[in-house]
């Protein structure tokens, strides 16, 4: 798998880079973009195409690991983990998104908006990026 | 990744008590303590002015410091033996390269003091980075001059690397360039490396480690995922916030009075404990703003 495009990492987000590689991909593998057996970067592969302290890429690694999301294979490469067949259920895959909404509804509560108008915006921006 | 915070193994670097003043602005580094261990990357922090060049040159031995002591190796860093000195890398802020000689004049000189001299990284380096190799080296750009300073620090491969402002000059991918070597460099050899920069993307992707300098002493050193998840903003009555914090078991960072006996606090709460929903997570930027 081509490292550079594996993941993206923001900088400037109070949101640690290791956090952000592990969201990333328990997203990837709930879509089933990524998939049981699935081969992963290597941690100097994915280090030096991100510019990223290799520490950072295998805390990810062993977080990734222990949560089941990710395999060691015998030598050292890491593939997704065999339970991961195929994309998760819709049910499961809105539940990733919680965290997220749960920011966005306590800063709409902070900005004392009607719940449709917070909707609203949600649903245009789902259809802007969908077109 | 074993080779990693080896915490038995001497310090590359450790000041301990260390002051030092300059006669027209009085103190810059009053009792010092820091420690740098094998392996790891530190991000220096601190505002213009804090004395960053000054508590680099420090231990490198280059400034006496007026008490304390600063040992490199295990050596006191004012009489470090050859082999010591031949296992730091120095990329100082100003370029300190001789100007009229050529690149490749320059790099064959430096290669003389050191036992050893990693030529297929040179030669790498040269050409990736586009460095003339026989125009005097006062008609190369900053940046390019910038390079070749950062080449020869890397040329002997340094256990210790001791970067002040190294990328000033760079534009965004000769950055990206320079942060892919030096994440090479920790792959490869468990370099020990101190940065110091006001690019904080860079420190960001990089530093595993950061120190904060303020008011002359290292304020604060963590490794920055930590501080991510462990510094919180709070903000509240006096009375309020401290007895939150004495529940959580919060230690304050910095304090910022506000109207009305409020106050806003950056604070730091103990690993694992649940954080509360109305405090505010911080960046790298908030940080140093808060922090140096």
């Amino acid at each position: 798998m081509d490292p550079t495009h594996f993941v993206h990492i923001n900088t400037g987000s109070p949101e640690p880079i290791y956090r952000q590689l592990i969201e990333q991909v328990k997203r990837r593998v709930a879509a089933g973009q990524l998939r049981a057996g699935d081969e992963i970067p290597s941690v100097r592969e994915l280090a030096q195409a991100l510019a990223v302290h290799p520490m950072t890429i295998s805390k990810a690694y062993s977080m990734l690991e222990m949560e089941g999301v990710l395999e060691r294979r015998r030598g050292l490469s890491m593939v997704v983990a065999a339970q991961h067949q195929k994309a998760q259920p819709t049910a499961d895959r809105v539940e990733l998104l919680r965290p997220t909404l749960e920011k966005a509804a306590a800063e709409s509560r902070q900005l004392e908006l009607p719940k449709a108008s917070a909707l609203q915006l949600f649903k245009t921006i789902l259809d802007e990026q969908a077109s | 990744m074993s080779t990693h915070f080896p915490h038995t193994e001497t310090p590359s670097a450790e000041l301990a008590g260390v002051s030092l003043s300059y006669a027209k602005h009085g103190p810059v580094l009053k009792s010092l303590d820091w420690q740098l261990l094998p392996g790891q990357v530190v991000g220096l922090l601190g505002r213009n002015g804090s004395g960053k060049t000054t508590l680099l040159e420090t231990l490198l031995g280059l400034r006496e410091p007026d008490a304390g002591t600063v040992r490199v190796f295990g050596q006191d860093a004012g009489r470090l033996d050859d082999a010591a000195r031949a296992r730091i890398g120095y990329v100082p802020q100003q370029s300190d390269l001789f100007e009229g000689f050529t690149p490749a004049q320059l790099l064959a000189y430096f290669k003389s003091f050191y036992p050893r001299w990693n030529e297929a990284k040179v030669e790498g380096l040269m050409s990736r980075w586009d460095i003339a190799r026989d125009k005097p080296i006062r008609k190369l750009s900053g940046g390019q001059q910038q390079r070749l300073s950062i080449i020869r620090a890397l040329a002997h491969e340094p256990d210790l690397l001791v970067l002040d402002e190294p990328v000033a000059s760079l534009d965004p991918v000769g950055r990206r360039d320079f942060l892919r070597e030096l994440v090479e460099q920790v792959l490869d050899r468990g370099t020990t490396v101190v940065f110091s920069t006001h690019i904080l993307s860079d420190l960001e992707r990089v530093a595993f480690n950061l120190a904060f300098l303020s008011e002359g002493r290292i304020a604060l050193q963590a490794p920055l995922d930590e501080l991510l998840e462990q510094v919180r903003a709070f903000t509240g009555t006096v009375t309020e916030l401290a007895s939150l914090f004495s529940r959580l078991g919060a230690q304050p960072l910095k304090r910022t009075p506000l109207e009305a006996g409020r106050e806003r606090v950056l604070a730091r709460l103990p690993a694992g404990v649940a954080v509360p929903l109305d405090a505010q997570a911080v960046n790298l930027e908030d940080l140093f703003a808060e922090l140096t």
